[in-house]
């Protein structure tokens, strides 16, 4: 999870991720930051996100994202 | 059936008693038959076309979903599927492409080759791009497992044939129209009052404020010889005829349907407004740029070929610069089909690489930005700064628009290079130069009295939106009075105000 955050800091520095629910919602992050996110979280976890990830549900807040990285993780 | 127009009235008022009339349960099946009627009055032939699309997208669907239950194998299951998607996919927008794009191709091979192949002549569906993309987003819905298939054709046919919106979008999604369709709907007077408010204001836009500004357009644009001096006269009218006619008719489409108690995506969202090009197409056609984003930006992104070229990016450019480049390849990639979308021309391919090359260039240049921003001490909260952003998209959106509306790529260059050097507003008012009587309408000041005016109650109203203001539940408190003078005032002042129809009565996006 600390890495996932390091990550997001990094593409969008501008949020709150500890509480931030609607990272997509409010258009905090947009089509470009999302893309950059998914790059990242391939290499650094070695996982495969395709087109029917990007949703909002797994991309509104950290929490979402690191459990969408974890399910991904299982398969 | 025009939108503007006594017959297209009639049909609503016609279509909205029934559908209140008969028992719930039938709603979407009268809205259905509505529906078909609406599109043959346009033609037998083309209905054609309609009912192939309904029938391969539903057939598509219920296939994958047989194909998944029925493989118990999950890769063989995914194999299967993505080849159902991809006959589906080459049948329909096949159809399309080879309905809009042979004589564009024709032109082009014959140009190259000095070839003199004829052009053919091809029948283009009304709404066939809207239908198209609209169905195509089904199945890749189901494929991607985001949407169940529909195992009742009619019902899916509703979804590609809803008549208010199938001539020029919005763009609709099954998951969120499917569940209003075939729910049931009680007459609602409130509803209606405001949807009888957003028809007008819709009518209002188009009729008094498009049609009167295509006068101008048609005229600087059709004729940039002898307007060599109008250039920028021609290119903000032919913004604001484009907004409001656009916007106009989803304000129309969007009341329509919620007569019959549909709510239908928002297409616009005051695009003059934006702060960036990025934040144009959120605001501007906005369920045309959710459907590129959905169904062309993230799969090509995500590709395989893409993630190939994203290591090799990253290893030769760095971190930050190799993550971003694949990314702008794509989006480059989404803009070159909005512009293909736009129409058969070199010139919408150049007005779709511009925005693409623009939101490409900002993405890279993204961090430099932040930086720059935090050593000059410049706020995003700024009102300065804020109106900056503003005035420079709406100069970058104008440019594009020279593509968009000029005859080709030479004249565009050709009247923003005369807009710069041969400014000249007075050619308005020298006598012997009629603006307007080159396109066969009148032009008299009153007509850009009109123009203006309207375009500052628009903006005021924008202004208000803009702050939150729900101005259509504002105007539901008010005394039934005042209520009954504004919408007899709207009535009267549409016929009054509004041009004749006739080349200025259609609207630009049907044509699609």
């Amino acid at each position: 999870m600390e890495k996932l955050i390091e990550i997001l800091e990094e593409i969008q520095p501008d949020a709150d991720y500890d509480t931030c629910e609607t990272l997509i919602d409010d258009g905090i992050l947009d089509s470009f930051a999302i893309l950059s996110i998914v790059s990242e979280l391939q290499d650094e976890f070695d996982i495969v996100i395709t087109p029917a990830d990007i949703i909002p549900d797994n991309f509104n807040s950290a929490k979402a994202l690191w459990a969408m990285v974890e399910r991904l993780q299982e398969e | 059936m025009s939108l503007i127009s006594m017959e297209f009235l009639l049909f609503v008022i016609l279509a909205a008693a029934g559908y209140y009339w008969i028992p719930e349960k039938y709603q979407w099946v009268w809205l259905l038959a509505f529906s078909y009627i609406y599109y043959v009055s346009g033609g037998i032939r083309v209905t054609c076309f309609l009912v192939f699309t309904t029938f391969t997208s539903w057939a598509a669907a219920a296939w994958m979903e047989q194909a998944a239950e029925r493989i118990k194998d999950k890769k063989k299951a995914r194999q299967a599927k993505r080849r159902i998607l991809a006959l589906a996919l080459v049948l329909n927008f096949g159809v399309l492409g080879a309905l809009k794009y042979t004589n564009f191709a024709i032109d082009t091979v014959n140009s190259l080759f000095g070839a003199e192949f004829g052009s053919l002549k091809l029948l283009l569906p009304l709404g066939i791009s809207f239908y198209t993309f609209q169905s195509m987003g089904y199945i890749l819905d189901v494929y991607w497992g985001r949407a169940k298939a529909e195992h009742n054709l009619f019902r899916f046919a509703l979804f590609v044939s809803f008549f208010p919106q199938i001539l020029q979008g919005p763009i609709g999604r099954y998951d969120s129209l499917s569940q209003q369709f075939y729910a049931p709907h009680a007459f609602s007077w409130e509803r209606s009052q405001r949807a009888f408010l957003r028809i007008l204001w819709g009518y209002f836009k188009k009729m008094v404020i498009a049609d009167n500004a295509v006068i101008f357009v048609d005229a600087i644009f059709g004729h940039p010889d002898i307007y060599d001096g109008l250039g920028i006269v021609g290119v903000l009218a032919y913004s604001v005829q484009l907004y409001c006619d656009f916007s106009g008719g989803m304000d129309v489409v969007i009341g329509v349907a919620e007569l019959f108690g549909i709510r239908l995506d928002e297409n616009f969202k005051r695009p003059y407004f934006a702060v960036s090009i990025t934040d144009f197409w959120h605001r501007w056609h906005i369920t045309l740029g959710t459907w590129m984003k959905d169904y062309v930006f993230y799969p090509v992104s995500l590709s395989g070929w893409m993630k190939s070229f994203s290591k090799f990016a990253k290893k030769t450019f760095g971190k930050q610069t190799g993550r971003t480049l694949p990314i702008c390849l794509a989006n480059l990639i989404v803009f070159l089909v909005v512009g293909i979308w736009h129409g058969a021309a070199w010139k919408f391919i150049i007005y779709g690489l511009y925005n693409g090359l623009i939101i490409a260039f900002s993405g890279l240049m993204a961090p430099s930005y932040r930086k720059w921003k935090t050593a000059l001490h410049i706020s995003d909260d700024s009102p300065g700064f804020h109106l900056f952003q503003i005035v420079r998209t709406f100069l970058l959106v104008n440019i594009s628009w020279f593509f968009d509306r000029a005859e080709d790529v030479e004249t565009a260059f050709l009247m923003m290079k005369n807009t710069l050097t041969h400014f000249n507003l007075r050619q308005m008012l020298e006598p012997g130069i009629e603006i307007g009587e080159a396109s066969g309408t009148t032009y008299t000041l009153a007509a850009l009295g009109v123009i203006i005016a309207g375009c500052l109650l628009l903006f005021a109203v924008s202004v208000l939106e803009e702050q939150g203001k729900d101005l259509a539940e504002i105007f539901s408190r008010q005394h039934w009075l005042l209520k009954g003078a504004v919408y007899l005032g709207l009535l009267l002042l549409l016929p009054a105000l509004g041009q004749p129809s006739g080349e200025a009565g259609g609207f630009i996006y049907a044509q699609f």
